[in-house]
């Protein structure tokens, strides 16, 4: 025990000193020789000469010596790998058959791998990025909404789960007096958000409490990107003023470039205490989230329930409308990776079947070799090779092979991580930042050496059972096979149908969800539709009567241009998402229940919009001049919003819209119209319920300016861009593009996530079919010489063919059935990523089966042609 | 081979003798590889040649199995040499293997020994 240990020592990390030592040693050894032979009377040329000779070969005593610290085992491993490669060389077909189907294996796990470890994995680049929390308020149906001032002061000075808190939103502004108006992109953090996300400046100073104190003085850090764009870099703006939405700010620091926090990158950062720090009322809500940093040690479970214990005092000391809300609290890497961890996850399952498959593949491919090495094996097991010695040289053959398999995998995965970085989604968070790192390395060759082990480990079975006397018998033509190993075989095929059925099975559901959401409805016509973005600067535009006129005189300015048929207003166009969702309810109906309030999406649009749009209107009517601004309000609801309280649209009209519900404050509206679903999470969501406010009872700063063209709408962007800068030249575009590209934007990860699936599903076709190809093969030139027989004596082609795919059929049908099931158990996981159809769809098990049959019949006709075709008088003659 | 031993030739060791020796050899003072040799071949009146493509082998055995310890030092004469000397595990090796060897030698006396 104590020698391996000193030996393991030694060959880490003393072997070049011990060589060193050895050779002085010796040096001192021969010197004291000399010596000796020179006190004896030598001449010293003399002396060292007969020294040497009377040392004898010093390179062997070297080597001696060198054995006696190193492994002997190295040496024959060493040996078996070089015998491995001579295999290789020797079968380079074959060889090559298994080598590029682990290659493919493993490049594609590898390739995806890295993204799942890039996205979801790896720590994010803050300091104590793992315990950084993200916090919000809860109620009961909403989880994770926005936090008021009020109480993250409470958190921030009462929670003891967290050592550091700090809160955040973003906002646009206009910045002006530094040439053209541009719109800027802001973040609103308090003093810590910099220490918290690990945010040094390299000029200047950052906030300090002073600074996000209400009363102030206003002050800005802005971000090395927007010094470099906007003011040339330049090392004395600290001390400058810029013009924010009319007011001046002095820009007391320059941040260093870093890793981004919020997803959109930001031009500067405002103190957010400064300006919200005047709240008063816990329920005033203000789209700002806040990030907390734990205490090592502490949960997040107890910081829950800790922030909790605040809010539930606070309700009674401070009581208000929300005294329901709780904490909403998760890792911010969960925060930010919730929506797209499903969607990974499924690939990654994918691309790991993809692996097994080619497992199976290559550990049938080397049963097939070591049955014709048999009588190899069996010479060496008759002049004494122990069953484990060759147990041990057949494993290290096996990972020669998977470890050029996986270095080949490794340059697929290069390759494909280029292009999957190219073709992904902007919106994957850390995508981008994927690559082949030391973990997913380390990745790369564990699955090699598990692969290589897993594969191998079939042959080394049967191996051990080869009976020395028939498989030296000279002449047996079936040496090896088995009964165990055909089983085998029959096992690895029969796993890699059922596994390749779960692909295509799961390809096939995606395929499908994304026609479906290709070809749904939008509810209204993007095509020839322009949206052109606009934020009017608040410093210009400052009343409802501003804001109204810029609008009205714009859209009038384009109804004048050739070939623009029409022009609405919304606030957020089809495919935007999100834009603000709230309780509501009608109060014709029944008042539900504190806990039961229902929500609704609003929007704003004008008369114009629903009509621009192409959207059918239901019932009722759109907006119309007669909707004043001083008039009664009114409102427009989506069918689905009246389909959750009204039996017909019909029925909706003339009754009431409570906005807030009836525990919150805000306005009642008249339902004067109900108009078609649009797709406003995008094309493969969910219809939600939305409301529409009448521009001219509820101008906005921010609309979207939808333009129906007669022709391809990218010929009317310059004329827009005309209009807009002839009324106002200091309003920013913030942008121009087709209806149709905001809708198409929502399906970037449907088709992403598809693309890659159907690659993986193709992947395992292809393996299962060289699979197939192999085994069907292997028992055709097995038995050519008993088809020749048959059909000597006279049997039909047919019946040989029947004879021949009978063991065949009945694997694909076994494979099938397995796999079938597996597929109806594996497609709860799918459910998230299907759209348009049911997880459970017997019609997608059909086709699956249809398409592996056709892989299988496929795969097998070359064979089987072959043998239905053996000219038997030749192949008798032969043997 | 010739039947008749001949004293001419030095006796080449026996398995494992080589490795006693050295521990012998140290048992009272350290010493380094070419005075262990020097020390063998004086002490069995030059019937031992030691080779040093045996000795540094054992040499390396023993250090592993922590039975001796090595020190670079200098000679009398001034040159650095590296010493080996016997650890407390190495002495008591060397109490068990001598009693062993002792045995081993009176046994095969008595069997070589002729008939009276």
């Amino acid at each position: 025990m104590r020698e391996w240990w000193s030996k393991i020592c030694r060959a880490l990390d003393l072997r070049s000193g011990l060589e060193n030592e050895l050779s002085e040693e010796i040096e001192a050894h021969l010197d004291l020789m000399t010596a000796d032979n020179i006190e004896r009377g030598m001449p010293p040329e003399e002396a060292r000469a007969a020294a040497r000779r009377a040392f004898g070969n010093r390179t062997r005593t070297q080597e001696n010596a060198r054995e006696a610290w190193q492994f002997p085992r190295l040496e024959t491993v060493l040996g078996d790998i070089r015998y491995g490669l001579r295999g290789i060389r020797k079968s380079a077909s074959f060889s090559m058959v298994v080598i590029l189907t682990l290659a493919l294996g493993i490049g594609a796990n590898t390739a995806i791998f890295s993204v799942v470890y890039s996205v979801l994995l790896r720590p994010l680049p803050y300091p104590n990025g793992e315990r950084l929390v993200w916090l919000g308020e809860s109620t009961p149906n909403a989880p994770g909404i926005s936090v008021t001032w009020i109480n993250f002061e409470h958190w921030r000075n009462e929670s003891d789960s967290f050592l550091d808190m700090a809160a955040l939103a973003t906002t646009d502004l206009t910045l002006t007096g530094r040439g053209d108006a541009v719109l800027t992109h802001a973040g609103l953090v308090t003093s810590r958000f910099f220490q918290l996300t690990g945010a040094r400046p390299a000029l200047g100073r950052l906030f300090t409490d002073a600074d996000d104190t209400p009363g102030a003085a206003p002050t800005v850090v802005v971000t090395a990107d927007f010094w470099q764009r906007h003011l040339g870099g330049d090392a004395s703006v600290v001390g400058e003023t810029l013009r924010l939405n009319g007011k001046s700010y002095e820009i007391i620091g320059v941040l260093r470039p870093g890793p981004r926090f919020f997803s959109r990158p930001l031009d500067f950062y405002l103190p957010i205490g400064r300006s919200r720090g005047t709240s008063l009322k816990r329920s005033d809500h203000g789209s700002m989230r806040a990030l907390g940093l734990l205490k090592p040690g502490a949960t997040l479970t107890e910081a829950r329930t800790n922030l909790d214990a605040i809010m539930q005092r606070l309700a009674l000391t401070d009581p208000g409308p929300e005294d329901d809300h709780r904490a909403y609290a998760t890792y911010l890497t969960e925060e930010r990776t919730g929506e797209i961890r499903p969607t990974l996850l499924v690939l990654m399952g994918a691309v790991g079947l993809v692996l097994l498959i080619a497992c199976a593949n290559v550990a049938s491919l080397l049963l097939v070799r070591s049955t014709a090495r048999a009588r190899e094996i069996a010479v060496r097991m008759a002049i004494g090779a122990g069953r484990g010695r060759l147990a041990r040289q057949l494993l290290t053959e096996n990972l020669v092979v998977a470890a050029i398999g996986g270095a080949l995998g490794l340059l697929l995965a290069s390759w494909c991580l280029r292009t999957l970085v190219l073709i992904g989604p902007v919106d994957i968070p850390r995508l981008s930042e994927a690559s082949l790192d030391l973990p997913v390395l380390t990745f790369a060759a564990s699955i090699s050496i598990v692969v290589g082990l897993l594969a191998g480990l079939a042959p080394v079975f049967t191996a051990g059972r080869v009976d020395l006397t028939i498989a030296l018998r000279e002449g047996s033509p079936a040496s090896g096979t088995g009964r165990r190993g055909q089983a085998l075989r029959s096992t690895l095929v029969i796993a890699e149908i059922a596994l390749t059925f779960i692909l295509a099975f799961a390809s096939g559901l995606l395929i499908r969800s994304l026609i479906a959401a290709e070809t749904s409805n939008p509810g209204f016509e993007p095509q020839h539709l322009l949206a052109l973005e606009l934020q009017l600067p608040e410093s210009r535009y400052k009343s409802d009567a501003n804001i109204r006129q810029y609008y009205g005189q714009l859209s009038e300015s384009l109804r004048a241009e050739p070939g623009i048929e029409g022009v609405g207003l919304v606030m957020c166009p089809p495919g935007a998402g999100d834009c603000g969702d709230w309780w509501y309810s009608i109060l014709e109906k029944p008042t539900p229940a504190r806990s039961d309030v229902p929500m609704t999406l609003f929007n704003i649009a004008d008369g114009a919009y629903f009509a621009a749009a192409r959207m059918r209107v239901l019932a009722g009517r759109s907006f119309s001049d007669a909707d004043r601004a001083e008039g009664s309000p009114v409102a427009v609801i989506n069918a689905e919003l009246a389909r959750q309280s009204w039996s017909d649209p019909q029925l909706a009209l003339g009754q009431h819209l409570k906005v807030g519900g009836p525990y919150a404050e805000g306005p009642t509206l008249e339902i004067v119209g109900v108009v078609a679903n649009v797709s406003q999470m995008g094309l493969d969501a969910e219809q939600m319920p939305t409301f529409y406010y009448p521009f001219s009872q509820k101008p906005s700063s921010a609309m979207v300016v939808m333009i129906r063209t007669n022709g391809d709408p990218a010929q009317w962007t310059g004329a827009a861009r005309r209009h807009v800068s002839a009324i106002d030249r200091n309003v920013p575009i913030q942008s121009l593009r087709s209806a149709e590209d905001w809708l198409g934007a929502t399906l970037k990860r449907r088709r992403f996530a598809t693309l890659l699936l159907g690659l993986f599903g193709a992947l395992a076709m292809v393996l299962v079919s060289v699979g197939i190809y192999g085994v069907i093969n292997y028992w055709v030139s097995t038995r050519q010489r008993e088809i020749a027989i048959r059909l000597a004596l006279g049997a039909q082609r047919s019946r040989i063919l029947r004879w021949a795919t009978f063991d065949a059929t009945r694997l694909a049908a076994l494979g099938i059935v397995l796999g079938a099931i597996g597929a109806w158990g594996a497609s709860g996981w799918l459910k998230s990523l299907v759209f348009g159809v049911t997880e459970h769809s017997p019609l997608m098990l059909l086709v699956a089966a249809a398409a592996v049959i056709a892989v299988a019949a496929l795969a097998a006709s070359i064979p089987l042609w072959r043998a239905t075709h053996t000219d038997a008088v030749e192949n008798l003659h032969e043997s | 081979m010739s039947t008749v031993d001949d004293p001419r030739k030095s006796l080449e060791f026996l398995q494992g003798t080589l490795e006693v020796l050295i521990l012998r050899s140290l048992q009272t003072t350290p010493n380094h590889a070419y005075g262990i040799s020097q020390f063998l071949e004086r002490q069995s009146e030059y019937e031992f040649l030691v080779d040093n493509g045996s000795l540094y082998p054992a040499l390396e055995r023993l250090l592993q199995r922590r039975w001796i310890t090595s020190q670079w030092k200098k000679t009398p004469n001034g040159r650095r040499a590296k010493y080996y000397r016997l650890t407390p595990l190495g002495r008591t090796r060397l109490v068990a293997a001598k009693s062993k060897w002792m045995r081993f030698v009176e046994a095969m006396a008595r069997v070589l020994a002729p008939v009276r």
